[in-house]
């Protein structure tokens, strides 16, 4: 009950914040939707099924390629958005069958290395532009709708979320949400109960690399440009601080860490930019934000930020039975 | 129903088990003791699959499975009970225990997203096996707390049932009094009494000689990798080589 009216508040204030910010206001939304998008798939695959992946920014790359490619040849934006996720699943599983025989520290190293290699090639092929990446993008449209403000983008964007959020939670509670979950304790005692490890482990990655493909693909139509440094390695461990900050293995713990650090983000650079600041200071204040932020959540709300404030609601609640 | 023949396997020039044959035949509760080091684990994860064999086969059903992957034996039907806690984190009992019926339904990833009629039976199905199956084994009061919280006899006991779960033909039980107390090791004695009494084939992989023989209807004993003895329980017990080896002298 109190989940539904929790849900229902959320849903109406997220439909009417567009309405009421600023442009500004409204490209820092869009973006924390897009970076929520992504991160809810890193909570999903680190969270739930226990696999590193520290490359989601090249796959969050690959969606906006994609549709940019695709766009730019003529295709309908729609179809550019459709593939964005499936390129980036598709590319998910052909380089998961060898990755994925890693694990731990050694499989976050190999999807960071993947992501160096694409960021590298991508500045050096002709087709995707070099250094200077592909420009002018035309507008989302499907049909007669066409995407010409922001406001629009910010919609498309948080439909996306909910999408994202959805398949989520619907897998999470089912068979193979389970079988995730199971193998994420143990592999051994999860093939022993039937599940095929290694086909869910490669399924589980490709759908969160889908989540960061369809992000990818919002964001080249609504920035109408895409470059090698849009997707900086540093990108792929925002998204693992978002999922850590809110709270590893809950959906909308990913949605509340990307906003926390988005927002944070935000703050920081304005303060950086204020007049008489180091031309050194938005650097370094965003690194050690992430560092700081991150070992002190470690430290403090091993569980994350969303299940520390839910838990602490529970614990207030009177005890239903003891024994 | 299942059967070994000349298995090995050797662990940097070492035999740990070493030209095993066995038969478990259908219906039957079959016994494995030996002392420390004896290779009962490892023939065990020969069985399971968790280990390849160096020479050997092992037939389960009349079909060559030595080549096979765990969960692929586990389809043919061979359920596992591990000694160390198996649980699963972060889940609750009864989600444990609905793993167990992985095998038997088929809603996958699209199913289960866009919440397909095919989702739905299965979730159905999987429910209503896995309420009956937490009764069973005396965890229905427990189902909805985090498994890790349970206590050892009762992990031991979830365990139990996410392999009943599956409706397995052999059972595979790997020191499953290990760690128990008196009241937890004559509950789960009970528990395998009952499942014996049904009619289901079980491996018993144990360390303690008094609960093996009594509940199992042939009994084989490791030594150093090899069998030494195989037989009736009360045979075995007598057996001078069997005596030597597990206490260290002859008596």
């Amino acid at each position: 009950m109190i989940g539904r009216v929790a849900g229902a508040l959320v849903a109406v204030v997220t439909l009417a914040l567009p309405a009421v910010l600023a442009d500004s206001a409204l490209a820092v939304y869009i973006l924390l939707g897009l970076a929520a998008m992504v991160t809810v798939g890193v909570s999903l695959l680190m969270g739930y099924a226990g696999q590193v992946s520290l490359g989601q920014g090249a796959f969050y790359a690959i969606g906006a390629y994609t549709a940019a490619l695709l766009a730019l040849h003529g295709v309908p934006p729609v179809i550019g958005l459709v593939a964005a996720p499936v390129a980036a699943a598709g590319f998910a599983l052909v380089i998961g069958v060898p990755l994925l025989r890693l694990r731990g520290h050694h499989l976050a190293f190999a999807t960071l290395a993947m992501q160096l290699i694409l960021l590298s090639l991508a500045g050096q092929l002709e087709f995707t532009g070099g250094d200077i990446g592909l420009q002018a993008i035309p507008q989302f449209s499907a049909g007669s709708f066409e995407a010409g403000s922001a406001l629009a983008y910010a919609y498309l964007t948080w439909a996306g979320l909910a999408l994202v959020m959805l398949v989520t939670r619907n897998v999470i509670r089912s068979r193979p949400g389970r079988a995730l979950r199971a193998l994420a304790t143990s592999e051994t005692a999860a093939a022993s109960s039937g599940i095929p490890v290694g086909r869910y482990k490669l399924v589980v990655f490709a759908l969160s690399a889908a989540f960061a493909g369809l992000a990818g693909g919002i964001y080249c139509f609504y920035t109408g440009y895409v470059a090698p440094g849009s997707f900086p390695v540093l990108i792929s461990i925002q998204y693992i601080v978002m999922a850590v900050v809110g709270g590893l293995g809950t959906i909308w713990g990913a949605v509340a860490g990307a906003a926390a650090i988005t927002l944070l983000v935000q703050g920081l650079n304005s303060l950086a930019a204020l007049p008489g600041m180091p031309s050194y200071a938005p650097g370094v204040l965003s690194y050690a934000v992430y560092a700081l932020v991150l070992v002190l959540v470690v430290l403090f709300l091993p569980r994350g930020l969303l299940p520390a404030v839910t838990g602490r609601l529970r614990r207030d609640r009177p005890p239903v039975e003891t024994r | 129903m299942l059967e070994l023949s000349g298995v090995s396997r050797s662990f940097g020039g070492v035999y740990a088990v070493r030209d095993v044959s066995l038969t478990v035949a259908d219906g039957e509760v079959c016994g494995v003791i030996g002392p420390n080091g004896a290779g009962k684990s490892t023939l065990f994860n020969l069985i399971t699959g968790h280990l390849p064999a160096d020479h050997g086969r092992i037939s389960f059903l009349g079909q060559r499975v030595d080549r096979l992957a765990p969960h692929r034996r586990a389809g043919l039907g061979m359920s596992i009970v591990f000694q160390a806690a198996r649980v699963f984190r972060g889940m609750t009992v009864r989600e444990n225990v609905m793993v167990g019926m992985h095998g038997r339904t088929g809603a996958g990833f699209v199913s289960a997203a866009l919440r397909l009629p095919r989702h739905r039976r299965d979730e159905r199905e999987i429910t209503a096996e896995t309420d009956a199956v937490l009764g069973r084994v005396g965890l229905a009061e427990w189902a909805d707390r985090p498994a890790e919280l349970l206590p050892i006899g009762q992990q031991r006991a979830l365990q139990l049932a996410r392999a009943l779960c599956a409706r397995p033909r052999l059972l595979l039980l790997d020191e499953p009094a290990s760690g128990l107390r008196g009241q937890e090791r004559e509950r789960l004695a009970a528990l395998v009494e009952e499942l014996r009494a049904d009619g289901l084939t079980i491996l018993l992989i144990e360390h303690d000689v008094a609960f093996v023989t009594r509940l199992a209807d042939r009994v084989v004993v490791l030594d150093l990798g090899r069998v030494i003895a195989d037989g009736p329980p009360a045979e075995v017990r007598s057996d001078p080589l069997v005596l030597a080896a597990y206490l260290g002298q002859p008596s």
